[in-house]
């Protein structure tokens, strides 16, 4: 894919390509596993739930990250085969379109995720007027407001991506996004705690070290997937718009495919760390696997 | 890809003229950039920045393990809070044996790891034959996960809530809007379908 013949005069960092064969099966993968939580969530009536809602938000976000890669991926293919030109007027509008279409699965990440740290940090705050506060309407409404607030966002982001003024906010949301998350996760983690020490002051429980450590360690998983899939390819729109002729920068921009494989593979975990852990999910999967065959 | 198109606008002569836009997969052109004198290992950037996310993810697990060695902020409400646990674990069944009762907080000690309140059905009382248990929207304090409940007993469920006696192991922050809810006393006894709690219970801590 090394169009530009010149670079290769000077000692540099090549483009660190990822092979198709393994772009194409995380792709399709991570596309797969969403899709079939999607289903899940569909046929079952128990989980028409605010908590599923926000989960399926997240797979629809995950599964365009996945299914814009891989349609990027076939156009270029396509255009080495010679269908498609290179200058056409259909072909920059079909980018443009890509464009957007990833930067929509981006922030539908971002804020599905925030959704779902908000959703459980009400229940457990709230927990005798969650059932008040979030409601299945509103919980559609608020998905409703947030991919309306994001389709608009990406085209904005894609159409005038030359301004200054679209990256800056882009790559600042991300890490107060992230943040905001921890606050309340680490909230959450805090209560947990203190409740554990509460049931341990009980005369009849015996309560081990080891259930808070789980605590913690899911917790370090939910925000280091995250920031691991996530983080590098920020950085790499970064350096792309403020240093892209510092040796240093490009040659961490080099390794762009592999940023992007690594958003697939986001697509892949998380469905397992969010949506799997539900047995009610699990079951359901296990139902409908064991009715076709 | 905006990272892309930014840079070859940048760097090649033609500025916004459309006609010259080259769909290219390269994201950037190499042409001006002279990778000659460099003091540092090229990929700096790139280890620098995984180590760094590394480091800061272990050092969250840390510091996130240390939370749970070290005092809780939320110690200064243990007492009430005890307070109302073990009176919500014993209020309800007056009937019943000490034996029973022993049995209840027990399992109620079992189950609580949970952060939420269970709203536990009894079967005679409900449905004939039909045995329901729901929490809303479960969470361990060990593993988010969520324990199933029909969505069709919405209803029930708020009336569960209004009627029975619910232990509440969550909060710190609304005791005064919670007092009328904990001296509630149901008129009908809880009583613990053993089969069905230690099922959740163990889908919990499983």
């Amino acid at each position: 894919e090394n169009i530009s013949d010149f670079s290769l005069n000077i000692t540099d960092c090549t483009q660190v390509v990822v092979p198709e064969e393994v772009f194409f099966t995380v792709a399709a993968v991570g596309i797969l596993e969403n899709l079939l939580v999607l289903i899940a969530v569909i046929r079952n009536k128990n989980l028409h739930l605010p908590m599923y809602f926000f989960i399926c938000s997240l797979a629809i976000s995950d599964m365009l990250g996945s299914l814009y890669k891989t349609l990027e991926n076939i156009f270029i293919i396509l255009c080495k085969m010679g269908y498609l030109t290179r200058r056409g007027d259909f072909e920059k509008k079909l980018d443009d379109a890509m464009d957007s279409m990833f930067i929509l699965s981006l922030l539908g990440s971002i804020f599905s995720l925030l959704a779902i740290a908000a959703d459980r940090y009400i229940t457990i705050f709230y927990a005798l007027r969650y059932h008040n506060i979030m409601t299945l309407r509103r919980a559609l409404v608020i998905l409703a407001i947030i991919w309306t607030f994001c389709a608009g966002s990406s085209i904005a982001i894609a159409l005038f991506s030359y301004e200054v003024a679209t990256v800056i906010p882009f790559t600042i949301l991300f890490p107060l996004m992230m943040f905001f998350i921890l606050c309340l996760y680490v909230h959450m983690f805090l209560l947990a705690r203190s409740h554990a020490k509460k049931i341990a002051a009980l005369p009849t429980s015996a309560v081990h070290q080891r259930t808070n450590m789980k605590g913690a360690i899911t917790l370090t998983i939910f925000l280091g997937v995250f920031l691991c899939c996530w983080a590098p390819f920020v950085l790499h729109i970064l350096l792309a718009r403020f240093c892209p002729h510092n040796p240093y920068c490009a040659c961490y921009m080099s390794i762009f495919h592999v940023n992007g494989t690594l958003i697939m593979c986001n697509a892949i975990i998380d469905p397992m760390i969010y949506a799997f852990r539900s047995p009610e999910l699990r079951s359901t999967f296990k139902k409908m696997f064991c009715c076709t065959r | 890809m905006s990272a892309p198109r930014l840079v070859s606008n940048r760097t090649s002569q033609q500025a916004l003229s459309n006609s010259d836009y080259t769909w290219e997969y390269e994201y950037y052109e190499y042409g001006p950039v002279s990778f000659e004198g460099l003091k540092a290992h090229k990929y700096s950037i790139v280890i620098g920045f995984w180590v760094g996310l590394a480091v800061f993810v272990i050092f969250m697990f840390f510091v996130l393990t240390l939370l749970t060695k070290t005092g809780a902020p939320h110690q200064d409400n243990t007492e009430p809070s005890e307070k109302r646990f073990r009176m919500n674990s014993f209020v309800a069944d007056f009937g019943r044996p000490l034996e029973s009762e022993r049995v209840f907080s027990h399992q109620i000690a079992e189950e609580s790891r949970s952060l939420f309140h269970f709203c536990i059905n009894e079967v005679e009382h409900l449905d004939k034959g039909k045995q329901s248990h729901r929490g809303m929207g479960l969470e361990s304090n060990t593993h988010f996960q969520e324990v199933p409940r029909s969505s069709g007993r919405f209803e029930e469920d708020l009336n569960c809530l209004t009627k029975f006696n619910i232990p509440n192991f969550v909060n710190t922050e609304q005791n005064s809007s919670l007092g009328e809810d904990e001296l509630l006393i149901s008129e009908r006894p809880i009583i613990l379908e053993s089969k069905s709690v230690m099922q959740s219970s163990h889908r919990i801590l499983d």
